[in-house]
């Protein structure tokens, strides 16, 4: 097996100075967002230019945020927003969300991430949850309506501003996710056979963030731990249920190109801030998101769980990270 | 056979390849500052004074620990100045240096005594304190002296003599070993005898194959094996080149020299086989110059106490501000200026050309750092601790075993200087310890005093106690005795009253 | 609603029974956090506290009589410390106390000192040799520099000199490492 440090370092020339580093927090935060052009693509390919807009109006007020935050924490305004890591959550929070959700939600729900999940905590670095699913989870509980209209079809443009900005009816446009679907097929006592395969578009939008995703772990920005990890236990789980009993559980390959496990496994939980830093403490990390994605989408009253999994988990990383410190040589 | 490979480590291309820099012997210096207080052991105090002729490999300066080593004059000329000067370290503090004004003769001490060829035939303590008193300590950077640690390490099974010169841009032991390989071999033959060791490895990294090759045209010695490592940044850490070689790991807090195995830098080697055989004392060093400052980088070989002035007259130095570096890239300290001489750990000096300092962001947390420590340490952790300077948590992760390499810092996407929180943290941690024991000792010695003058103010009153009852003692048996005369002279009274009485009748 | 009351009078009647046992079972001898806070403090036994001596402010600040921010010679790191220890806010030394000055030792002039040991009987911790007519000097590595020999010396000959860092025991600050 060949060691990590290999594996991650080629050889590095030393310039003048000794600060010829790979890449630094700037442009790991820019890579991110590049990956997620493709599952962004699919995404409008499938329903139009909306989630444009809430990304836009996302990204502005995260800027818009953390510029009067830092002003009131008497830091310096360029620096830290230039790191591209608000953004970053921005756009996350508003790919996560229903893409004809009103203006308003986008912005309450950064808002709540920027201050709630990052700032109030000292910035970048020092908060101990994910502010991108902070900011979901807040708004799924407390906007669930909006939360849970999901576009149905192809929407222009201008239908699209128009539903987003509160100017024309959204009736007849939305319906469920097809995890939301299956949830309430199964409740309601239809089998896996009959409530049929997976929905076009979720495979090609989780197929575009695995896409992404692997450009990350080759340019290095995130490491395998934490992916390869957190798919697995949702193959584990899934694989579990679906042995137990195939009729009422869905199969692997339903979970994993399904609602946010692309996106989760290569661009939320490998948030280095809020995730675990001991090497075994990653596979552990990553896996029991995994896991409990699968159990809270089974038996929780929600139908996409990646938030909350990553929230608890978020919660026991200091726990982690404690009990798998790597033996020190000489020790 | 253990893995001839470690976790963690860069590999960091060599900016200046090895095998073409040789070893230039430069003129003497006109005049040398040395500085009295080395790297390990108290201040050397001068037993020299001002206007006096000394001699090259002269002792100029001893100290009164038997395990420390003596300062000796690196040219033969006057002494002009005992005094304040700055030394290159990171503080700029100015300590005492003795200057001396060359006579241009190089004239040397007696070298015809000592144990020459015939080592063999002398007793291991002699040669301890031949080595001694030639003043050889560490010349990897460490600065040890090398007669405790050979004295530590008697006994030793095996030897290691480290040639790796892992940092990248250092190339001073390189052009060593191309220069005077016999040297090394039998330098290294020397310590096989003193120490009875079964058998001495030589370490050196595959990207020096001109040392290699010169090394192994003159070794048939069947006890010396010439190792060759793959070349990566703290192959040549002590720790981490003994778990290489033999697989043992040197337990936190111990040294190489409890597990029974002697590590020397090849340089040491060499000055210790001058200093034994050929009786010369330790005054000069191989120092790589280098940077990008300088067009040409090269190896000079130096006497000690050169000023870096000196030295970069035989370069070409750009014109511009300069930041200077010494003792490498990854490890070596900053210094203002270039107002600084060449001491016994110099093994290089680099000029950059000065850049805008880069500023540090917040640590995101990557992990970076801990996949690359050699140490198997947690540097993400340490960093938070030192950071808010929470020493206890720090030692509790193992901050004493942190061997600065920098690799950490190397690879910060943030660029936060991880090496310095480090520092600051040891010397804390240290200032710490010490004040813990000041506050202790003026504690005993304060409850001490109060039980003293208690027990004075005890013993006083103890003593007028027993003073007031032998008084009243002395009180009562100067009554009784009163009485007794009393009722004596009333009997004498009463006596002579009855006589006149008769006598009156 | 009886159910409510008399569960919770029972339950309130189980912790107390419970707590009353832990605080005679599990009672600490003697007063640790005296100890404790007596550990922290320099040790000077210089009395700008107002207190005569360290272990008198410890028991006063164990009592809650005194402030934490009492002690010049702890620096504003002493109050850090005890500040933790004791869990609570920390305070900015009380410069009414006096001011934090470096380490200093005392060292008596002696081409003038005349021998009447007042000095011995002032220090703290014995850090004078000396005796009566004969010249009296101070034990630098004994002295904590609490400047309580200064005012008794008739002839003023003792001098408090500050210790200069050398290489061997330099500090660097965080600032000048990091550039903070």
């Amino acid at each position: 097996m060949r060691l990590w440090s290999e594996l991650t370092l080629p050889k590095l020339i030393i310039k003048k100075k000794m600060q010829a580093s790979f890449l630094n927090t700037n442009q790991i935060m820019r890579q991110v967002i590049y990956a997620l052009v493709l599952g962004v693509g699919a995404q409008i390919y499938f329903f139009g230019l909306s989630v444009l807009i809430q990304i836009l109006l996302g990204c502005i007020t995260a800027v818009a945020t953390e510029a009067i935050f830092l002003r009131l924490r008497g830091q310096a305004i360029k620096p830290s927003i230039s790191d591209g890591s608000a953004i970053l959550t921005a756009i996350l929070l508003a790919i996560s969300i229903p893409s004809i959700a009103p203006w308003w939600v986008i912005v309450l729900g950064v808002l709540f991430a920027i201050i709630f999940g990052k700032q109030i905590f000292g910035g970048l670095g020092h908060n101990p949850f994910n502010p991108a699913m902070l900011g979901y989870a807040f708004l799924l509980i407390s906007y669930p309506l909006q939360m849970t209209q999901w576009p149905s079809e192809f929407l222009s443009i201008t239908h699209a501003s128009e539903t987003i900005f509160g100017l024309s009816s959204i009736d007849g446009l939305t319906g469920a996710t097809k995890l939301d679907y299956v949830k309430t097929q199964l409740m309601m006592g239809a089998s896996i056979k009959e409530i049929g395969s997976i929905s076009i578009s979720q495979l090609w939008i989780n197929i575009g963030f695995l896409i992404g995703g692997i450009y990350l772990l080759f340019r290095r920005v995130i490491l395998w731990q934490i992916p390869i990890s957190l798919l697995s236990g949702v193959v584990v789980m899934s694989s579990i249920l679906f042995l137990m009993d195939s009729n009422h559980y869905a199969s692997s390959i339903f979970h994993l190109l399904s609602g946010a496990t692309m996106l989760a496994a290569f661009f939320i939980a490998t948030d280095p801030v809020s995730a675990s830093t001991t090497p075994l403490g990653r596979i552990i990390y990553g896996f029991l998101i995994g896991i409990l994605i699968v159990i809270i989408r089974v038996y929780g009253g929600y139908p996409d769980a990646v938030a909350f999994a990553v929230l608890l988990l978020n919660i026991t990383v200091p726990l982690i990270d404690f009990y798998t410190q790597p033996k020190v040589l000489g020790k | 056979m253990p893995n001839s490979n470690f976790k963690g480590g860069l590999k960091i291309e060599n900016p200046y390849p090895s095998n073409e820099i040789d070893l230039i012997r430069i003129p003497l210096p006109d005049k040398v500052v040395l500085p009295m207080q080395q790297r390990i052991g108290n201040q050397a105090i001068p037993c020299v004074n001002i206007g006096e002729h000394v001699l090259t490999g002269q002792i100029i300066a001893t100290i009164d620990d038997d395990r420390c080593a003596p300062v000796h004059a690196s040219i033969s000329g006057t002494v002009t100045a005992i005094g304040n000067h700055v030394y290159a370290h990171q503080s700029g503090l100015k300590g005492l240096c003795v200057t001396i004004e060359s006579d241009g003769n190089d004239e040397w001490v007696d070298t015809s005594i000592g144990c020459t060829e015939n080592y063999k035939a002398c007793l291991p303590l002699t040669i301890y304190d031949k080595i001694r008193i030639s003043g050889i300590v560490g010349m990897g950077g460490a600065g040890f002296p090398t007669h405790t640690k050979m004295r530590l390490a008697a006994g030793c099974k095996n030897i290691i003599i480290n040639a790796t010169e892992c940092e990248p841009g250092i190339t001073c032991d390189a052009a060593l070993m191309e220069a005077y390989p016999t040297k090394v071999i039998r330098g290294v033959e020397v310590l096989l005898h003193i120490t009875g060791a079964e058998k001495a490895i030589i370490a050196i990294e595959d990207d020096k194959q001109d040392s290699i090759n010169e090394l192994n045209k003159y070794c048939n010695n069947e006890r010396i094996e010439i190792k060759v490592i793959p070349t990566k940044y703290t192959s040549g850490a002590e720790k981490i080149l003994i778990k290489t070689l033999l697989g043992i790991e040197v337990p936190s807090g111990k040294f190489a020299s409890d597990v029974d195995i002697l590590c020397l830098n090849v340089a040491t080697v060499v000055a210790m086989f001058d200093a034994v055989v050929e009786n010369r004392p330790l005054i000069s060093r191989a120092v790589t110059l280098a940077g990008s400052a300088i067009k040409e980088p090269k190896n000079l070989q130096v006497r000690l106490g050169a000023t870096y002035d000196y030295l970069l007259s035989f370069v070409d130095l750009e014109e511009g501000s300069h930041k200077v570096t010494m003792a490498g890239l990854m490890m070596g300290i900053n210094l203002k200026g270039t107002d600084y001489s060449v001491s016994k750990n110099t093994n290089c000096i680099f000029i950059d050309k000065a850049q805008e300092s880069v500023v540090a962001q917040e640590c995101i947390r990557c992990g970076m750092c801990n996949t690359v420590c050699p140490v198997e340490l947690l540097p993400q952790q340490l960093y938070w601790f030192s950071k808010s300077e929470n020493i206890e948590k720090a030692m509790d992760y193992n901050l004493l075993d942190c061997i600065e390499c920098g690799c950490c810092s190397y690879v910060c996407p943030s660029n936060i200087p991880l090496v310095n929180y480090y520092q600051f943290s040891k010397a804390l941690y240290k200032k710490q310890t010490l004040e813990k024991a000041q506050i202790e000792k003026a504690r005993e010695r304060f409850e001490f005093r109060e039980m003293r003058l208690e027990r004075n103010k005890r013993e006083r009153a103890e003593l007028m106690e027993a003073k007031k009852i032998a008084l009243k003692e002395k009180m009562a048996k100067d009554k009784a005795q009163k009485e007794k005369i009393d009722a004596a002279l009333e009997r004498v009274n009463a006596a002579k009253i009855d006589n006149k009485e008769e006598d009156a009748s | 609603m009886i159910n409510a009351i008399s569960t919770l009078s029972v339950l309130a009647l189980l912790f107390g029974l419970g707590l009353g046992y832990a605080a005679i079972r599990f009672k600490v001898k003697g007063n640790p956090l005296v100890d404790q806070i007596d550990a922290i403090l320099p040790q000077t036994q210089c009395g700008q506290c107002d207190f005569p001596g360290c272990r008198p402010y410890a028991e006063a600040i164990a009592n809650g009589e005194a402030e934490i921010n009492q002690c010049p010679p702890g620096g504003q790191e002493g109050v850090d410390a005890l500040a933790d220890l004791l869990g609570v806010e920390t305070l900015l030394l009380d410069e009414e106390h006096g001011e934090t000055k470096p380490k200093r030792v005392a060292v008596v002039d002696e081409k003038v000192c005349i021998g009447c040991t007042l000095c011995i009987q002032a220090c703290p911790v014995d850090a004078f040799v000396g005796s009566s007519k004969v010249m009296t000097q101070v034990i630098a590595d004994e002295c904590t520099g609490c400047d309580l020999c200064l005012p008794v010396c008739p002839v003023d000959c003792i001098d408090m000199i500050e210790i200069k860092p050398t290489i061997k025991t330099y500090v660097p600050t965080l600032k000048e490492l990091v550039h903070a």
